[in-house]
């Protein structure tokens, strides 16, 4: 009972850190190296100097951008209280111009206990903005933007951008821009005016290595000693722990897990699963919960689909991979009938269905993605006539028609 | 809406029996101040009482008085020549009261001996009898107004709006008696012409001769008297006592510091009705006085300025204090005791300090100032004008005024902003006050872009060509209509330079040199539409918000009909548009109409345009480009020499650069785009990098100082890399396995078609090859799938939606040799190097 009660307890901590990216990236923040330290540097420069600077967070998705933005947000707010107004947006919900400057304004008046109105116009609220910017100057406060998703944000005539970076122009305004972006090029969409007032920071957020990798998953599923643990249990589980990390047919399920996608987020999510496996019964990790966390998520979803199709859908793939076998480049639901019944003539391999039940065989692949239309041309024909693609090649198919159990082998 | 304050700007305002005249029916209106919400300093109500009222205090005799008028600001028209208006008969009467000082006549000569800077003492012009009779007429009369003043000279004292004074709090204070002007040595007790030099800590004077060690002159930095000196080590220190019979006579200083005396602001000074003086004041506060107490960092000879204004008499004022902003502060060595240090403005209501405004704020200001005595100069209808303008000052005045302030919407008062005084540090924060700068931060500043440089080296002969055109255009006596359009690459200074030059244009305004005009600045950028320039112009012309179709409408009657808008009717207008480009629509229909009316012949108008495009002109209809595309002035990128010397130049007594790596900066945005902001942005990041490292070295106790504190070629090479480079080759290096082997085979692929594109069918058939061939695990067709979606959100690649699967089409977003530069030496996939 004590020991299930343990268990239950270890798993619940290890879960809350998992979903925790400030845990998660907090003992990467000490080297000066760090994308933290650099990034506090710059931005409370601006605090303490009155210095404006935009700042771009490029890498790819699941590197933690936004999450040692908030931890070098969070120091921040904690060591200058009353000092940092964070605004955030987002590009995917705000990258029109003028509903953009609405949100800022909301926020600004939330920020500073004030009325904010709905009715605003465009120019209202940028004035709004470029008054509050002086006023938050002149009393040492630093406003923060961050734009996520900041590629969005440059698209049009990139009003938003060329406002506020050049609002922080003026001597009096004290303002950081934060954009983070997957892009890469993120800075080359910026219009010339606007990337000419840009300040062009720029930090790099990469996965981490192999050894980060190791040390992350240790700092992650070892249990404190001096804790509400018994010390016997928090010893015994980390002792296993550190077996199972040694083992090298761990550090291969490593290997394949970041050998696709080495990013700290597909990590995490595999982590997750395997600590969701785990038997509370025996109340510590196995090899055994990592290999079904790895076999669950590598997933075939191709292939998988294949699994689910009716013998009568496989007779349309088949067919339409003869066809285009047969380097018929264009075809449609009439000419693969002509060839599901060129097939059933010569080979008599089962029983032969009527159009109409073909016709819905192959609307249920249409719907499952197995097939699509070539373009988007004459919706308003009949699904017969218009042409298809297979979408499913045939080194898929072959295998997956492998692994169906009711496929009959011959074809 | 538009039409009505106009229709009232037009009337005359004699047809009003009860004009509003006076802006305060009585003084006790203009003292109701609301009260604070957290009375802290209750005692301040004190000061609001009447000083006028209360004659027992003759310390000086009021009565020798005498005024100067100069520059009759508020000055109504009437007043100088009564004549003219209907109210002749009691204009007279007005100037009979103030017998032989009549303003109009005796300015020119007291201008004069103003400026020779000599106060005249003269006897009682103004005696008790006028005074007296005056009062009587006041009876007759009670529409009379006040006469306002830039300039007064009072009982010896010249005072101007705008100066510092201390004010008397006590009315009967004995200690208020004497005035020591000059300070005691607090050794010998005596005063004297000897040089004596000041304590930082307890402010005391001390004669250079009565230190010991005695002193020649006085000592570069701060200097801290042996008392002081001595109590900090926590000895028990005597002061020296005074000589017997001789009390130690505080100074105002002192006694401010003590809060036994205050400090006010002159905001504006005028002669009531009986012919007293007053002014209207801003009080200053010391730090004890704030609900923060007083801060750490605060000097001792620190006043804040508030919010809380009152109408004091003339008769409390003691005499000129000096609150320097810090940059004066710091110069005034030898001013005299009277000098303050007033850096922060606090707000009574919410207890907040903020930052008083830089220097160009205050010239937009003063600007305006000067735009409303012209006015007032000039206009018949000035009457009611004054009245508006009182109304405006009094918004201004009062932002916490009895008007429920906090409750109106922040974002739209229809330009107006409310509840902005809640913004403010509760406490002014340490490190602003107490840090001092190293080179390399001082280095940083100076180069942000926000930090307006002092002289723009390499745009002289554009800027004379600017000048030349507006002096050209506003000038001549017949205001002819023309349009300059100004073009060049980002960040050449174009708006900087006409900015520049109108700043140097209105101080000769300001000299009298050229015919006042209106300036009108606006972004097409920050339009919500191209019409709303019409807004914005209106906006600025009359100060009235009206749509923008009516805008357009009464733009067009000022500037095509010469119907006249506002009060700057026979003013030229200067109209800058920057990004011009964004103001062209489908129709063209608004470049059109604003480069239509210089052409008008009375519109006064002058256009200056800037864009980015050389060729703007040419790629408009013929009858935009024909009137727009006359006169042109190109800003060429700057040149590495140019550059050069614009960060030199901002670096100037700054001991932070490597004169190499200035010029390796300069020289490599030369050969990219000639952009300054772009050149100043690399140095500040160098800069950066170099403070960076040098506090993280000093963080860690065992490494050695990181040598020398300038920015060489390093860092500016580091700066370029980070600004000029994309960032796909460090990306390329650290991402996974399979998307290295996606990447290689993408290469591959491309060598052995020749095409660009390839789709993912024939690519995975490549990796699948690659793999089989060298050992490694094919992952399947959808993991592959997966990473190069992936890929193809960084944009290392481009490539169609991952729905389309097979058919989706795949291609390089970079040259294919930087993949095999980033993959070619790959430690863990040694055998890529063969496809590459």
């Amino acid at each position: 009972m004590e020991g299930e009660n343990q268990a239950e307890k270890a798993l619940i901590l290890i879960r809350s850190r998992i979903c925790n990216p400030s845990y998660i990236f907090t003992p990467f923040s000490d080297s000066p190296e760090s994308n933290y330290s650099k990034l506090k540097f710059i931005i409370s420069n601006s605090v303490t100097e009155a210095c404006n600077n935009s700042i771009l967070l490029l890498g790819p998705r699941g590197c933690g951008k936004i999450a040692v933005l908030n931890l070098v947000l969070r120091d921040l707010l904690a060591e200058h209280p009353d000092m940092v107004s964070v605004i955030r947006l987002n590009g995917l919900l705000h990258s029109d111009d003028n509903c953009a400057l609405k949100e800022i304004a909301r926020q600004l008046c939330v920020e500073h206990q004030l009325l904010f109105s709905k009715m605003a116009s465009f120019d209202d609220n940028s004035q709004f903005m470029i008054s509050m910017l002086r006023e938050c100057g002149l009393a040492h406060k630093t406003i923060i933007f961050v734009l996520d998703e900041f590629d969005l944000f440059a698209q049009g005539k990139q009003r938003l951008l060329y406002s506020l970076l050049d609002a922080m122009q003026s001597i009096t305004s004290q303002a950081v821009v934060i954009g983070v972006s997957c892009r890469l090029d993120a800075d080359q969409l910026l219009e010339k005016r606007v990337r000419s007032r840009f300040s062009h920071r720029k930090l790099l957020f990469l996965p981490p290595s192999k050894e980060e990798l190791q040390r992350l998953l240790e700092h992650i599923l070892s249990l404190p000693i001096d804790s509400s643990f018994s010390h016997d249990y928090a010893m015994e589980f980390n002792a296993k722990l550190h077996k199972i990390v040694g083992d090298c047919r761990f550090t291969e399920i490593v290997d394949t897990l970041s050998g696709s996608d080495s990013t700290v987020n597909h990590l995490l999510k595999f982590l997750f699963r395997a600590v969701c496996c785990m038997d509370l019964d025996f109340g510590f990790l196995t090899l055994e919960n990592f290999k079904t966390a790895i076999l669950s998520i590598q997933r075939q979803p191709k292939l998988e689909c294949l699994q689910d199709c009716s013998v009568l859908e496989l007779y349309i793939l088949v067919c339409m991979k003869r066809l285009e076998d047969k380097e018929q480049n264009s075809y449609n639901f009439n000419s693969v009938m002509k060839e599901y019944k060129g097939i059933h003539d010569s080979y008599q391999t089962s029983d032969y269905y009527a159009r109409n039940v073909c016709l819905r065989a192959f609307e249920h692949l249409l719907q499952r993605e197995l097939i699509c239309f070539t373009d988007n041309r004459g919706q308003s024909q009949s699904v017969e006539f218009r042409p298809v693609k297979l979408l499913i090649s045939s080194h898929e198919l072959y295998p997956g028609l492998k692994s169906n159990r009711s496929c009959p082998l011959a074809y | 809406m538009g039409r009505t304050p106009k229709k009232a700007l037009q009337s005359p305002p004699k047809s009003n029996p009860v004009s509003p005249l006076d802006p305060k029916p009585s003084h006790s209106s203009a003292v109701s101040i609301p009260p604070t919400p957290e009375t802290l300093a209750p005692r301040r109500s004190s000061r609001r009482i009447n000083f006028g009222s209360n004659q027992n205090t003759p310390l000086r005799s009021p009565d020798h008085v005498k005024e100067i008028v100069i520059d009759a600001v508020k000055t109504p028209k009437s007043a100088k020549n009564g004549g003219r208006s209907k109210r002749g008969a009691e204009k007279g009467s007005v100037e009979g009261s103030f017998s032989p000082v009549s303003p109009d006549l005796r300015e020119p000569k007291k201008r004069k001996k103003a400026n020779e800077k000599t106060t005249v003492k003269t006897g009682s012009r103004v005696s008790r009898n006028v005074r007296f009779k005056k009062k009587i007429k006041n009876a007759d009369a009670p529409k009379r107004r006040r006469v306002y003043y830039k300039k007064v000279v009072y009982d010896g004292g010249e005072f101007e709006v705008g100066d510092d004074v201390y004010v008397k709090r006590r009315e009967n204070a004995s200690s208020d008696d004497e005035d020591p002007e000059v300070e005691e040595c607090r050794v010998c007790f005596k005063s004297g012409k000897a040089l004596m030099i000041e304590c930082d800590d307890c402010l005391g004077g001390f004669h250079l001769k009565c230190i010991k060690p005695p002193m020649k002159e006085v000592p570069e930095g701060d200097w801290i008297c042996g008392l002081c000196d001595a109590r900090k080590t926590g000895k028990k220190v005597e002061l020296p006592a005074p000589p017997k019979g001789k009390k130690r006579i505080r100074t105002a200083r002192e006694k401010l510091l003590s809060s036994d005396l205050w400090a006010a602001h002159i905001e504006s000074i005028w002669k009531e009705l009986d012919g007293s003086y007053w002014f209207r004041g801003c009080w200053y506060i010391i730090p004890e006085e704030t609900a923060a107490g007083r801060q750490l960092h605060n000097l001792k000879r620190e006043l804040y300025r508030t919010n809380d204004f009152a109408d004091i008499e003339m008769e409390s004022v003691l005499r000129h204090c000096y609150a320097m902003k810090p940059k004066e502060f710091s110069k005034a060595d030898t001013e005299g005791d009277d000098v303050f240090l007033c850096e922060y403005e606090y707000d009574i209501r919410w207890h907040s300090f903020k930052r008083l405004a830089e220097i160009d704020n205050e010239e937009d200001d003063r600007e305006a100032d000067t735009d409303e005595d012209w006015n007032s100069c000039e206009d018949p209808g000035s009457d009611t004008e004054e009245y508006l303008e009182h109304e405006v000052k009094n918004v201004k005045g009062l932002p916490a005024g009895p008007s429920p302030a906090h409750e109106l919407p922040a974002n739209s008062r229809k330009g107006r902003i409310f509840g902005l005084q809640k913004i403010g540090t509760k406490k002014i924060p340490e490190h602003v006050r107490c840090h001092k700068q190293t080179a390399l931060e001082r280095a940083k500043t100076t180069l942000l872009l926000a930090t307006l440089p002092k002289s723009m080296p390499g745009r002289n002969k554009e800027m004379e060509e600017i000048t030349a055109f507006i002096k050209g255009a506003v000038c001549e006596d017949q205001c002819l209509g023309r349009c300059l359009y100004i073009h060049g690459v980002p960040g050449t200074g174009k708006t900087m330079s006409v900015l520049a030059v109108m700043r140097n244009l209105r101080s000769e305004v300001d000299a009298g040199g050229i015919k006042p005009y209106c300036f009108i600045e606006t972004n097409g950028l920050k339009l919500a539409s191209p019409e709303n320039i019409y807004r914005v112009i209106y906006e600025a012309l009359s100060g009235h918000r009206v749509s923008w179709k009516k805008a357009f409408h009464l733009l067009n009657e000022r500037f095509s009909d010469g119907n006249k808008v506002g009060k700057e009717d026979n003013q030229p207008c200067i109209l800058l548009i920057d990004e011009l480009d964004l103001l062209v629509t489908r129709n063209q229909s608004v470049l059109y109409n604003i480069l239509d009316w210089p052409t008008k012949p009375n519109s006064k108008l002058v256009v200056i345009g800037i864009a980015n495009t050389m060729d703007l002109p040419e790629k408009l209809l013929p009858r935009i480009s024909s009137r727009m595309g006359i006169q042109r002035l190109c800003f060429g990128p700057y040149n590495y020499q140019q550059l050069q010397e614009i960060i030199s130049s901002r670096l100037k007594g700054i001991d932070a650069f490597e004169k190499q790596a200035i010029e390796f900066a300069s020289r490599k945005v030369a050969a990219i785009s000639g952009d300054a902001r772009r050149a100043l942005e690399i140095c500040r990041r160098a800069a950066e990098l170099k403070d960076y490292r040098i506090k993280r070295s000093s963080s860690l106790p065992n490494s050695a100082s990181a040598g020398k504190a300038t920015v060489g070629m390093a860092e500016v090479e580091a700066a370029i890399q980070e600004m000029f480079q994309a960032p796909h080759i460090q990306i390329m290096k650290s991402c996974s396995k399979l998307s290295q082997i996606f990447l290689v085979a993408m290469v591959h692929e491309l060598y052995k078609t020749g095409m660009g594109e390839t789709t993912f069918e024939k690519l995975a058939i490549t990796v699948s090859c690659l793999c089989a061939s060298n050992g490694e695990a094919f992952p399947g067709w959808d993991t592959l799938l997966r990473i190069g979606c992936k890929l193809g959100e960084c944009r290392i690649i481009l490539c169609e939606a991952g729905g389309r699967h097979r058919l989706q089409k795949l291609q390089l977003n970079f040259p294919s040799d930087d993949v095999a530069f980033a993959l070619k030496d790959n430690k863990e996939l040694p055998w890529l190097a063969k496809y590459l």
